[in-house]
C-alpha cells in the first residue's frame, strides 16, 4: 500500500513532478554525455599514443633513458629474434635515439633524433599517415631528414632546405652531419611535431660511432589488454633491459586519464547536487501541502517510520522516474555523435593539438562508470528524500490537524 | 458495563511562554463502553483540545488518562501511535480522507497498517461498506463522493481497526441536514447493535439531541453533564442517502 500510496501522490502535482522527472533525466543526459565526451578524448588520446608515438612497449638498455647515452644500446639480434616468436606482438621497430640541435641559417633548436628503418618504422608509427609534404625518408638517401610541420614553421624550414643536426657521438665527441628535407610530417601533437626529427638508422649509427645496433624497440600488439603480459614475459626474457608500457613511457597521458575519470565524476556529482536542491524543494512543497494529511495519517496510527517510508519512496520515484530517460537519452546522443564526431576545431584547436589531441571528438558511453553513476542517483535520490522525511515524521498530529 | 477513559485532573495550556491560553482545566472524565456521548460548549471552550488529549493526539500538561486501563500519557510518542492504531477511531469535520485513493483503500490502510492479512481486511471492508450503505463507492475516489458519502467512508476506516471508542470531532458540521441525518443514523445503529462508544465534540442541535449524555464546557472546565433518562437512541431516519 505504501508504494501505491506514494506512487499516486507522486501524480498528485502531474507538472511539478514531470519538471523535476525531467530535470533528472537532462542532468543525467548532460552528465553521463560529458563522461563520454571525456572517454571519448581519452580513449583517442591514448590511440594515438600507442598508435602513433610510443606503441604498446618499448625495450631500453636500463640506463639509457636518464641521459640518452648512445654507448647504451641494446643486443637487437637476440631481442628482435624472441619477439618474433611472441605471437601477440603485431610489428615492432628498433631505432637509435640521441638528443642533439638543429642549426639553420634562421637559428637552432633542441632536437630528439631517431635514426629509423621506413619500413618497420612505418608499421609501427604510421610514419606514411603523417606525411604532409615530400615523401618518407628513402634509405639510399642518406642525408634525408624528415622534420615535423612545427619544426619547419619556426626554422622556416621547407622540403630540400639545408640544415645541420650536431650531437655527441659514443665517445663524447661532438659531430655534426648536413641533412636536406625530405619529408615534413605533422601530427596531431605540436609539441612532439617540434623537437622530433627522423634520419636514416645506418646515418645516425654512423655518426654515433655505432655498428648495426639500436637504443630502443617499439612494439605493438595486436591487442591492448595483452600489455601486462607480453611486459612481464619481455621483463622475464632480458633482465638486463627496461621494459615499459605506454604508461611509462608517456606518463601524462596515464596521469590525463586518471585524472579525467574522477573530473567526469565531480561533474556529475555537481549536477546532482543541483538536482537535489530542486528534488529537496518539490519534494518540501509536497511535505507542506499535505501537513493536515500526514498529522491525519499518524492520528490514525501510521508510525514515523512508515510516515518516513512513505516521503522517501515518493522521493526515489521521482527520481528514478528521470533516469531511465536520462540514461535512454544520452544513449542515443552518444550514439550518434560517436558516429558523426563532435567538431570543436572553431573553438579551440590549437589548444586540443598543444595538449595531443584531436580537434573531433568521438564520445563514447562510458558503460565502466555507469556503476558509479548510478551510486551517485541512489545517494541524491536518499539525500533529497532524507529532509522532507525528516519534516514530514517531526510533524505533531495535533498541530498538523489544526491547520 | 466497563471503563473505557477515565481521565484525571487534566489540564493543557498552550502558550506557556509567551500569552498562556488555558484550554483545558482540570477536567475529570469517566465513560464507559457504549456511552453516546456529546461534548458542547461554546467556540474556544477546549472541546477539540479535550478531544485530542483523550486520543493522544496531544498531551496534557498535567493529570493521566486511563484509556482500558492504560495512561497514555505515559506511553512513548512510537507506542502511543501503536496505541492509537488498534484502540481509537477518529472522525474529522472536514473528512480528510486520502484523496488518491479509492474508498476501499482509505478504509483499507488502516487494516494493512495492523498487518491485518488479506481475507480478513475483505470481509471487513466489505460489513463496513454495507453498514454505511456505500457498496456500490468502494472503488469510488474520494472527490467523486458527496461530502455526506466522505464522512461515511471516515466512519467506516475509524471503525476498521475495531476500536475501543470513536473520537469524532464535528463530524457533521459540514454536512447538508439529510447528510447529517443519515449519518447519525449510522453511528447510532452501530452504537446500538454493536456498542461501539462514540464522543463527540458538537455545535449540532441534532447531534446533541440524540446523544444520551451531554457533556458541557465552558473555559476548559466541564460545565454540566447530563445523562437523558432514555436508554433507547432515537432513530430518525432508516433510509440512507446514497
Amino acid at each position: 500500500m505504501n508504494l501505491k500510496l506514494a506512487w499516486r501522490n507522486v501524480w498528485r502535482n502531474k507538472t511539478r513532478s514531470l519538471i523535476i522527472m525531467a530535470s533528472v533525466a537532462i542532468g543525467l543526459l548532460a552528465g553521463i554525455f560529458v563522461l563520454g565526451l571525456y572517454q571519448g578524448m581519452m580513449r583517442s588520446r591514448v590511440r594515438t599514443v600507442i598508435d602513433t608515438e610510443v606503441a604498446h612497449l618499448q625495450i631500453h638498455h636500463k640506463e639509457f633513458k636518464e641521459d640518452y647515452d648512445p654507448s647504451y644500446t641494446l643486443d637487437q639480434e637476440l631481442i628482435s629474434k624472441n619477439l618474433k616468436k611472441i605471437s601477440e606482438i603485431k610489428s615492432f621497430a628498433n631505432r637509435s635515439v640521441t638528443q642533439g640541435m638543429l642549426a639553420t641559417t634562421t637559428g637552432t633548436s633542441g632536437v630528439r633524433i631517431y635514426g629509423i628503418q621506413p619500413k618497420e618504422e612505418i608499421e609501427v608509427s604510421q610514419l606514411a599517415f603523417k606525411i604532409k609534404e615530400g615523401e618518407v625518408l628513402n634509405p639510399s638517401k642518406k642525408n634525408g631528414i624528415l622534420i615535423g610541420k612545427k619544426l619547419a614553421d619556426k626554422m622556416k624550414l621547407k622540403l630540400g632546405s639545408k640544415l645541420v643536426l650536431t650531437f655527441t657521438d659514443r665517445e663524447s665527441s661532438v659531430t655534426s652531419g648536413a641533412f636536406r628535407v625530405n619529408g615534413i610530417y605533422q601530427t596531431i601533437n605540436t609539441p612532439l611535431d617540434e623537437v622530433i626529427v627522423y634520419i636514416n638508422r645506418s646515418t645516425l649509427n654512423e655518426y654515433l660511432g655505432l655498428e648495426d645496433t639500436s637504443h630502443e624497440i617499439a612494439i605493438l600488439l595486436h591487442r591492448d589488454e595483452d600489455l601486462e603480459l607480453v611486459k612481464n614475459s619481455l621483463q622475464a626474457q632480458f633482465p638486463r633491459y627496461s621494459v615499459m608500457t605506454w604508461k611509462e613511457n608517456s606518463p601524462e597521458t596515464d596521469l590525463m586519464v586518471g585524472t579525467i575519470n574522477q573530473y567526469s565524476t565531480i561533474i556529475i556529482i555537481i549536477i546532482m547536487i543541483a538536482l537535489a536542491f530542486g528534488i529537496i524543494n518539490t519534494m518540501l512543497m509536497s511535505v507542506i501541502e499535505r501537513t493536515r494529511e500526514i498529522g491525519m495519517l499518524s492520528a490514525l496510527g501510521m508510525n514515523r517510520k512508515k510516515v518516513f517510508a512513505l516521503i522517501l519512496t515518493e522521493t526515489v520515484i521521482l527520481t528514478f522516474v528521470g533516469v531511465p530517460v536520462g540514461f535512454i537519452l544520452s544513449w542515443f546522443s552518444i550514439l550518434y555523435f560517436s558516429k558523426a564526431g563532435i567538431d570543436i576545431s572553431p573553438f579551440s584547436e590549437e589548444a586540443m593539438s598543444s595538449f595531443g589531441f584531436t580537434s573531433i571528438i568521438y564520445p563514447e558511453f562510458p558503460v565502466d562508470t555507469m556503476g558509479s553513476v548510478l551510486i551517485i542517483v541512489i545517494s541524491t535520490a536518499l539525500i533529497s528524500a532524507f529532509f522532507p522525511s525528516l519534516k514530514a515524521i517531526r510533524l505533531q498530529p495535533a498541530d498538523a490537524l489544526r491547520q | 458495563m466497563n471503563t473505557v477513559i477515565d481521565a484525571h485532573q487534566v489540564s493543557k495550556t498552550f502558550n506557556p511562554t509567551t500569552i498562556p491560553i488555558l484550554a483545558v482545566n482540570n477536567v475529570h472524565l469517566h465513560l464507559e463502553r457504549g456511552e453516546f456521548t456529546a461534548l458542547v460548549g461554546p467556540s474556544g471552550s477546549g472541546k477539540t483540545t479535550l478531544l485530542n488529549l483523550l486520543g493522544g493526539l496531544d498531551k496534557p500538561d498535567k493529570g493521566s488518562i486511563f484509556i482500558n486501563g492504560v495512561d497514555i500519557t505515559k506511553l512513548s510518542p512510537n507506542a502511543l501511535i501503536d496505541f492509537r492504531l488498534n484502540n481509537i477511531g477518529f472522525v474529522f469535520q472536514s473528512f480528510n480522507l486520502i484523496p488518491v485513493l479509492t474508498a476501499r483503500e482509505n478504509v483499507e490502510l488502516i487494516m494493512q497498517l495492523q498487518h491485518k492479512d488479506r481475507r480478513e481486511i475483505n470481509e471487513r471492508v466489505e460489513t463496513l461498506f454495507r453498514e454505511i450503505g456505500l457498496e456500490d463507492k468502494l472503488d469510488t475516489r474520494p472527490a467523486q463522493l458527496s461530502g455526506g458519502q466522505q464522512q461515511r467512508v471516515a466512519v467506516a476506516r475509524a471503525l476498521a481497526s475495531k476500536p475501543q471508542f470513536v473520537l469524532a470531532d464535528e463530524p457533521t458540521a459540514n454536512l447538508d441536514s439529510k447528510s447529517a441525518t443519515n449519518l447519525l443514523d449510522i453511528m447510532a445503529k452501530l452504537n446500538q447493535e454493536e456498542n461501539i462508544t462514540f464522543i463527540f465534540s458538537t455545535h449540532d442541535v441534532r447531534v446533541i439531541e440524540r446523544a444520551r449524555r451531554v457533556i458541557t464546557l465552558v473555559d476548559g472546565q466541564i460545565h454540566s453533564d447530563t445523562a437523558k433518562v432514555s436508554t433507547e437512541v432515537p432513530h430518525t431516519a432508516q433510509k440512507r442517502t446514497p
